[in-house]
């Protein structure tokens, strides 16, 4: 579903991504890992058209993304969420979800107009399942400024699955979450990949990673060091050596 | 009673102006091009009655169009400038504006007299009001039902998607972008209906004071129009209205009794204002827009 | 044929004119550029402080008939103080991150030093002296005017002694750091007040050698020259790249000279109009001006 083919960005000197290949197929669940300053971040923007590469390419559903800006993207189907939370402060939860971009039968069944005024009960119920699913029903009017953290994390999460995306791009969902939080992210996880989404999570939680993918890629430097289940990459030299004393953590 | 009438005309004519600013300012563009698109709705206006003779609605609606499409032809350059630098942009575009109309000649002879913008000697004699027997309580009412359909319109769309999306812009371009708004679209959909506005203002300022100076299109108008919506706050359109009322009831005329001297206490006092409370008029809102408008970077805007 | 040749003479002249004239151009965009690129906000107060110094030059002259080298040093240490009080009244008490507030304050600045000068001067234009306004050049079909090379000189003269300031100075050394850091500028130890009112200060100097220029070159000094004055710097600040000196120098004498081609061929009243759609061609085609960069790059 989506190709990553000797995908390169250089900032000036700095090689944040490096000639990488990858491809993640439908329905799989991705994780990607590495040190910090490995270029996942980078990588996540180059998927999701924030950067424009260097050189490579980057292909989904068979076809190239260059020059699709981000809301282009999300209209081919890939979504993603921010590593530090980009909510709509000044709006409240429900409105955030609102002009976030509903699916695209949603759209394509109304008028601009009605699409504008966004007062269709297709959309409003389509609304509501999302913060059923966010568990966020009962904050619909508080403004997103004002949520707990993990409630933001939820918020930032159902926008990006209100698009009804098919490729799922999470970057570092997990980030200052304690355990129990953790371990409900993952069950949202799963039931997104239940939902028909493939997901590709970048992530530095260990747990998170090792309990919920399929397959895992290793970044160091921009480049991919190591390729495998999660057993397989935690057993890889070249793996322990890049986290130096990550290597113990599951 | 004349004096209050025209005061209340201009307070009209201002909040027009600020809410043409208002919409620009919710999707982060800071534009001191509405002097400009003011103009060009006066200048329209007062060309098609005077010269064409067309009645005072059509003349609104063309100016209207008019400076709608200068607006939208103006809103594609702006996207690619950001920040302080579309102030100065829009500064640029307002001058251009000033300084063609400056230059505007076009005198016609209509019933043995001269009539028509006449360059660098203003556009006197815009007498439609008083050819067509309008007294001057007649032409309030008429300006303020006009305030009053674009404020009802704004407060309106504040309630629908409409308001959301543009404040969404406004506050975040990156994250709108990525969650599927077309911020293109919705920039220059803002601008085009600024300029609407900002012309509608204007074509009912030509009619009011009759004579257009080129003086009057200056940066410092420019200045007023997003100051009542930035005074005023972001939150809805009355405190773009209280804005007007404060600086223009208060601050213009009230200081009138200096005289000369009313311009330096305004400097003093602007000075005063943005020192002892700089944000203190602003809700949280108005300063998160104002902060992502002038390219002011947060600790969190590594993506 | 001869018309031809005629035409490209008068044209050639127009232009080398106003490169002449464009120096005084560039030390104000200079002036904007230093500011934008120490603190990342623009003064709109600049050009109204350096013909305040010109003002107070100018005084010097009609009180105490001082020589023209002393009007020009009241002019800059006259505009020097304005150009610290404006910091002082506008940006050094508003909080960094806000622009705004700051572009308010500075436009309030102005209009007060305006409205006093409007006041002393009771609005009518006074006459400011000139040097060598009586020497003239005689190159082939061209005639260069003594009083433009003058103001030309003086303005490579300051812009050199800027440069020495701020790359062979350890006050420049400050000036730079604060630009690109403040706040590590700040842990090392550097005032970044101290600092940024030097910064307006020198820029201040600057503004009233300039705004003395030009009045010398125009031989008129009155407070109608203020607006078009903060416009044009802001434009040649633009130009050359907000933050950039060799930008602004560059720009300021093209400008001077574009502006002057097209007062020849379309008359005063057009002529400021083609300088702001020049400016507005730059901005929305090459943004970053002619060469983008911040005042710290060597």
């Amino acid at each position: 579903m989506l190709e990553i083919k000797t995908l390169s960005k250089y900032f000036g000197g700095v090689k944040a991504v490096d000639n990488l290949d990858l491809q993640v197929e439908r329905g799989e669940i991705v994780g990607l890992i590495g040190p910090n300053g490995s270029g996942k971040s980078t990588l996540v923007n180059l998927v999701c058209g924030v950067l424009k590469p260097t050189s490579g390419e980057v292909i989904f559903k068979g076809r190239s993304m260059a020059g699709q800006l981000p809301s282009a993207r999300l209209k081919h189907g890939i979504a993603r969420t921010f590593q530090n939370i980009r909510l709509f402060g000044g709006l409240t939860v429900w409105q955030n979800l609102w002009v976030a971009r509903n699916s695209t039968e949603d759209i394509q069944s109304q008028s601009i107009l009605r699409r504008w005024l966004g007062s269709s009960t297709t959309l409003k119920r389509e609304i509501e399942t999302m913060l059923e699913f966010s568990d966020l029903a009962d904050k619909a009017d508080v403004l997103a400024s004002n949520l707990a953290f993990g409630e933001q994390r939820r918020l930032e999460l159902a926008r990006a699955v209100a698009a009804k995306p098919q490729l799922l791009l999470l970057d570092e969902p997990a980030a200052g979450m304690n355990q129990a939080e953790v371990a409900e992210l993952e069950q949202r996880i799963r039931s997104l990949r239940e939902q028909g989404i493939t997901i590709l999570l970048v992530e530095h939680v260990m747990q998170l990673v090792m309990g919920v993918t399929d397959r895992i890629a290793v970044l160091n430097f921009g480049s991919k060091i190591a390729e495998g289940t999660p057993n397989d990459v935690q057993e890889n030299a070249a793996v322990q050596e890049a986290y130096l004393g990550h290597s113990d953590q599951s | 009673m004349d004096y209050y009438l025209n005061l209340i005309n201009t307070i009209g004519i201002h909040t027009l102006l600020g809410l043409s600013a208002y919409l620009l300012i919710l999707t982060g563009q800071v534009s001191m091009a509405q002097a400009g698109f003011f103009g060009i709705g006066a200048y329209t206006a007062a060309i098609l009655t005077v010269i064409f003779e067309w009645s005072i609605l059509s003349a609104i609606g063309a100016a209207m169009l008019v400076s709608g499409g200068v607006a939208f032809l103006v809103g594609f350059p702006a996207l690619r400038v950001k920040g302080l630098m579309l102030v100065v942009a829009t500064v640029a575009f307002s001058e251009f504006a000033r300084m063609f109309f400056y230059n505007v000649k076009w005198r016609v002879i209509r019933d043995g007299a001269e009539i028509g913008p006449n360059g660098t000697m203003g556009f006197p004699e815009i007498r439609y009001f008083n050819d067509n027997g309008w007294l001057n309580w007649e032409v309030t009412i008429f300006l303020w039902v006009f305030v009053a359909i674009v404020m009802a319109l704004i407060w309106w769309s504040d309630k629908t998607r409409i308001g959301a999306v543009l404040r969404a812009v406004g506050e975040d371009e990156l994250a709108a972008d990525s969650t599927g708004i077309n911020v293109t679209v919705v920039k220059v959909a803002a601008m085009t209906a600024g300029g609407v506005i900002a012309g509608l203002a204007g074509s009912l300022y030509a009619h009011q004071v009759t004579d257009l100076d080129h003086h009057t299109f200056t940066v410092l108008l420019a200045t007023f129009a997003i100051a009542y919506p930035i005074l005023g706050g972001l939150s809805n359109v009355f405190g773009t209205l209280i804005a007007v009322l404060f600086i223009q009831g208060l601050l213009v005329e009230g200081l009138r009794f200096l005289g000369d001297w009313r311009m330096l206490l305004f400097g003093v006092l602007i000075i005063l204002a943005m020192n002892i409370k700089p944000l203190g008029l602003f809700d949280n809102q108005t300063i998160r827009i104002l902060r992502n408008a002038l390219g002011v970077k947060r600790q969190s805007d590594s993506v | 044929m001869e018309d031809f040749w005629y035409e490209f003479v008068e044209v050639t002249q127009a232009i080398a004119d106003g490169l002449l004239f464009g120096s005084t151009y560039a030390l104000i965009g200079i002036g904007f550029t230093l500011i934008f690129g120490a603190m990342g906000k623009l003064n709109m107060a600049y050009a109204a402080a350096a013909l305040g110094g010109a003002y107070a030059g100018l005084a010097g002259f009609v009180l105490i008939k001082a020589p023209l080298v002393l009007v020009f040093g009241i002019s800059a240490a006259a505009a020097a103080g304005l150009g610290y009080a404006i910091y002082f009244a506008c940006f050094r008490f508003i909080p960094v991150n806000n622009h705004l507030a700051a572009l308010m304050a500075s436009v309030g600045g102005l209009f007060f030093i305006d409205e006093v000068v409007v006041h002393v001067t009771r609005g009518s234009p006074l006459t400011f002296p000139s040097m060598f306004s009586d020497v003239f050049f005689e190159l082939g079909p061209y005639g260069i005017r003594g009083d433009l090379v003058f103001v030309f000189i003086i303005g490579l003269v300051s812009t050199g002694v800027l440069l020495y300031i701020l790359f062979r100075t350890r006050l420049g050394l400050a000036t730079r750091a604060v630009a690109q850091q403040d706040i590590a500028a700040r842990l090392c130890g550097i005032g970044v007040h101290t600092t940024n009112s030097v910064t307006f200060t020198i820029a201040g100097i600057l503004g009233g050698v300039a705004g003395a220029m030009t009045a010398a070159a125009v031989g008129v000094l009155s407070p109608v020259m203020t607006v078009p004055l903060t416009v044009k710097g802001i434009i040649v600040a633009v130009i050359g790249g907000l933050g950039s000196i060799p930008g602004a120098i560059i720009a300021g004498l093209f400008v001077g000279g574009f502006e002057n081609v097209f007062l020849y061929f379309r008359g005063i009243d057009e002529r400021d109009m083609y300088v702001v759609a020049l400016l507005f061609l730059f901005l929305v085609f090459r943004p970053n001006g002619l060469f983008g960069t911040a005042i710290t790059r060597d």
